[in-house]
Parts: structure tokens; sequence; C-alpha cells
């Protein structure tokens, strides 16, 4: 198997970004969804932000924070010896941003949704309140939190504006397949287009099959 | 299969896809590890080369069995890309400024600054286009709604077809009616797709494209399209490597890839003919 095509790195790419947004996320949303702080609309409003911003604002951010002249960029060059821009490191980080709100916003929508007399009746029960998330909580909102990462997945897969920009459109590297898609448009390979488009086309639909099911009332 | 055990099944499945990552610490341009040969090359080039780079990449590949990866785009994008760290070897601009702007900006080596080719520009319209313009001052013409050309502001290409509107005495009248392509081939994809009537792009693009046909525009109608290009990895087997690619454009087989795509080399003579048949170069 050639790992370099562009279906394989984006299947890594957005697994990746997939995985760091799930885990994120979903604590994020507990956060939200349980917690009493201070600052916790404004927390929601800037973790929301990539859905409404466009990728490219978020991509002209990304190159001042992770570029090579930045206080990021230089520390991790000193670290790892590649700079993060225009390598897959800057792809992921792009699609974790970018899949991010997705899992937050359904996740704590879920996470909202549990019947609190059931999380009562676990603390009566003895439960310490760790528990009661592992045990009830999160359990009762698997199929919210599943719908949330599976469209991030979706988000994370598609993401093009921001990777462009971060990490830039090179063969065998950077180059994702909605990335691709637009390569071979402007080579005026249309055959390979189609077909690119296409495989990401069965992706979606798939993937909102499943988001449909998942979305469907709580057992 | 109980909730418990499907969320494993995702976890297990967005585990596999991490393994998948961790292999990909190499850096092209470690300099720390003397690999004594160098596998694959990473060249920018202008949208213009697309053709013909990827022809003499092929060669250069049968040849030394070091494999060349292409990222085309605007001279303009590449050489801020350059100038953001990308891991390029290679940056072959169509402008002299885009590689001062790379240089200028610390990266790339002065001394292998060198122009290996001169464009030209034509106006392109597809085959079922009646009566094709036949000079710039044509384009005045109200059928022509909409011309593409490349993007001015990055790209060359762009920047010459500006010049050559305005030393026709166009460009305020068509003005209006100009879209721009993300880089030359993007224009040129506007006029093929038939999202726009014509477009003024780079010979070497209008060789390589079936279903067209051609217009050369006067060379001394805009400022002379001076191709230039710099070296810029700095370990010394991928200097190496990249500099025999360098060498590859301008070796006998190289200039005859380039001069099928209608390219001048420093050397060469004005080439001849004012239009053609667009695919011709294929």
């Amino acid at each position: 198997v050639n790992w370099s095509t562009p279906f394989w790195l984006s299947v890594r790419v957005s697994l990746t970004a997939t995985l760091i947004a799930a885990v994120v996320g979903i604590g994020g949303a507990y956060l939200l969804a349980k917690g009493r702080f201070w600052g916790r609309g404004l927390l929601e409003a800037m973790a929301s932000l990539p859905i409404v911003m466009p990728p490219t604002v978020l991509g002209y951010y990304l190159l001042v924070v992770l570029g090579t002249n930045s206080v990021i960029g230089r520390t991790w060059e000193s670290i790892f010896g590649s700079p993060i821009v225009f390598t897959v490191t800057g792809a992921v980080i792009a699609a974790s941003i970018a899949a991010l709100p997705f899992v937050l916003r359904t996740g704590r929508a879920a996470l909202e949704s549990v019947d609190p007399q059931l999380e009562q009746a676990a603390r009566a029960a003895g439960l310490p309140e760790r528990r009661v998330a592992w045990k009830v909580t999160l359990p009762l909102a698997r199929r919210g939190l599943l719908a949330g990462v599976a469209l991030g997945f979706a988000r994370a897969l598609g993401e093009f504006g921001a990777t462009v920009m971060v990490a830039g459109n090179i063969p065998g590297r950077t180059q994702t397949m909605p990335i691709a898609v637009y390569d071979a448009t402007q080579a005026g390979n249309d055959e390979r287009a189609a077909r690119l488009a296409l495989v990401l086309m069965g992706i979606a639909v798939a993937v909102l099959l499943v988001v449909n099911r998942f979305s469907r009332a709580a057992p | 299969m109980t909730g418990k055990a499907r969320i494993a099944v995702v976890v297990a499945i967005l585990m596999i896809g991490v393994a998948a990552c961790g292999n990909d610490s190499s850096s092209p341009n470690d300099a720390s590890k003397p690999p004594p040969k160098i596998t694959e090359l990473l060249v920018a080039g202008a949208s213009d080369l697309r053709p013909a780079f990827e022809e003499i990449g092929a060669r250069f590949t049968k040849v030394t069995g070091t494999h060349v990866t292409f990222s085309f785009g605007s001279s303009g994008q590449l050489a801020q890309q350059v100038t953001n760290g990308a891991p390029f070897d290679v940056f072959a601009s169509a402008s002299v400024d885009h590689v001062d702007q790379v240089l200028a900006s610390g990266h790339g080596d002065p001394k292998t600054k060198t122009t290996y080719a001169f464009g030209r520009i034509t106006i392109w319209t597809s085959d079922d286009t009646e009566n094709p313009p036949k000079r710039v001052s044509d384009l005045r013409d109200a059928r022509f709604s909409t011309i593409a050309i490349a993007n001015p502001g990055h790209a060359p290409y762009g920047v010459a077809a500006g010049q050559a509107l305005k030393t026709a005495d166009v460009y305020d009248a068509v003005e209006d009616r100009l879209v721009y392509g993300e880089n030359v081939s993007d224009a040129l994809r506007l006029a093929t797709s038939g999202n726009a009537d014509v477009a003024i792009v780079a010979l070497s693009l209008s060789l390589a494209t079936p279903d067209g046909q051609y217009t050369l525009i006067p060379a001394k109608d805009h400022e002379p399209l001076e191709q230039a290009l710099v070296v810029l990895a700095t370990a010394s087997n991928r200097k190496a490597a990249s500099q025999e690619f360098v060498a590859e454009i301008s070796s006998p087989a190289g200039r005859r890839i380039m001069s099928r795509y209608g390219f001048r080399l420093p050397g060469d003579k004005e080439p001849t003919g004012t239009s053609g048949i667009s695919g011709g170069g294929v």
C-alpha cells in the first residue's frame, strides 16, 4: 500500500484529528455541561469559532501562531528538527481545530439531555462524581457523543482552506484528498478530480448515515 | 454489540490511525543524518511549468533514480510558502522578483539564482469559438464577456497579461470583464471549463491543452517573463541533487522539452510563429 496517496494521507490526518478532537471535545463538552465557572460562555464561543469563521481566517492565524517565525514554531523546530507548517503535523492541527466544535457542541447537547434523576440516583447509591460520569452520564450520552465524533471526522476529512494555507499542497506529504481535487482541477485532470470527488462524496454520505443512526432517540 | 464494545471499536480504529501517523518523523531537510543518496526532491514550480516540468521530472527520475515531487502554484504564493518555511529543495519562479523576495527572507543560496527560461503569453479560446481573437485589441469585442487572467497580485503571468491589455489600450474597456484565476493554470481552467470566453495564459499551457486555439501575444507588448530559480536545500547531498535537477533543465534533452512547450532558454533564438492549435506540445 502506498501510504502517501491523497486517500491514505486523508485517512491518517482525519483519524488523528478526530481522536484529538474527540478527547478534547468530549472533555470540554462535559466541563461545559456540568461545570459552573466564570467565562464558561466565552470558552464555548471561542471553541465554536471554527464553525462560523472562514477557514482562511483560521489558516491565517495558524500561520501566525505556528509559523517558523513564531515562538511556538521555533520551539517546535528546535525540539523536533522540522517546522510545523507545511508538514502533516500542520494539516492535523488544522483539521483538529476545524473538527473540535462539532464534537463539543453535539456532545454538550447529548450530555445535557441525560436525565439528572439517574445521575442523582447514582450519587445516592454512593458513587463518587468521577464514577457517575463514567458509569452513568457518558454511557447514556454515547449516541450523541458518537454523532458528534462522526461529524467531526467528516469536517476533518473535508478540511481544505486552513490546511492549504498551513500545510500547502505538497503531493505525498500534505496533499490530502480535498486538496488533490483542487490540484487535479487546476491541472485540467478532470477524470482524477471526478474520481477523488466521488470517494469524498461516498464517505460524506456514509458519515451522515452513521450520524442519523446515532442521533435517533436514545435507547 | 454492546454500547461499551462499540465505543471500544471506535477507539481502536482511531488508535490505528494514530499508529499509522507514527512513522512520519523523517524530515526532508534533516542534515544530522548523512544518507548517501537522495531518493526524492521537492520542487516548487510556477503553474506555467507543469506540463514541461512533469516531463523533465520523469526523465530525471529515469536517469538518476531520484523521484521529483512538484508543488505547483502562482510564483507569489509559492514564494510566500517558502518564506513561511515550506521545505522545498528548488523554487522555480515565473519571475525574478519572487526569487529575490525569497532570498531577501534569508532562504536559498544567492549563488544558485539562475534565469532558466523566458515565457510568452497567448490568447486562448476553445475550439468552438468562431473568429477567435487575432490580437489583444480584438478582446474589446463584447462577445468576450468574461476574460480570465492569473491574479496579477501574485502571479507574474497575470501581470504580463495586464501589461499586454494596457499596451493594446483595451485595459479600461475590458477591466470589468476580467476574472482572476489563482494562478495561470487556474485562469486557463476557467476558459477550458467554458466559464470564461477567453483566457490570457502561458504559451506552455496553450501548447499542452487540447481542444483549443491560441494567438501568441508579441513579446514586446509586456515586460519579459524572465523565469528565475533558486536552490533552497541546505544539506549538502540535497543541494547536490537539486543542482543536478537544475542542470537537467538546460541539458540538451531538457532544452528540447522546454522548447516544445514554447519556452526560450538563455542562448536560444526568439521563436517564430504567431498562432496555433492548442495541444500542439503534447
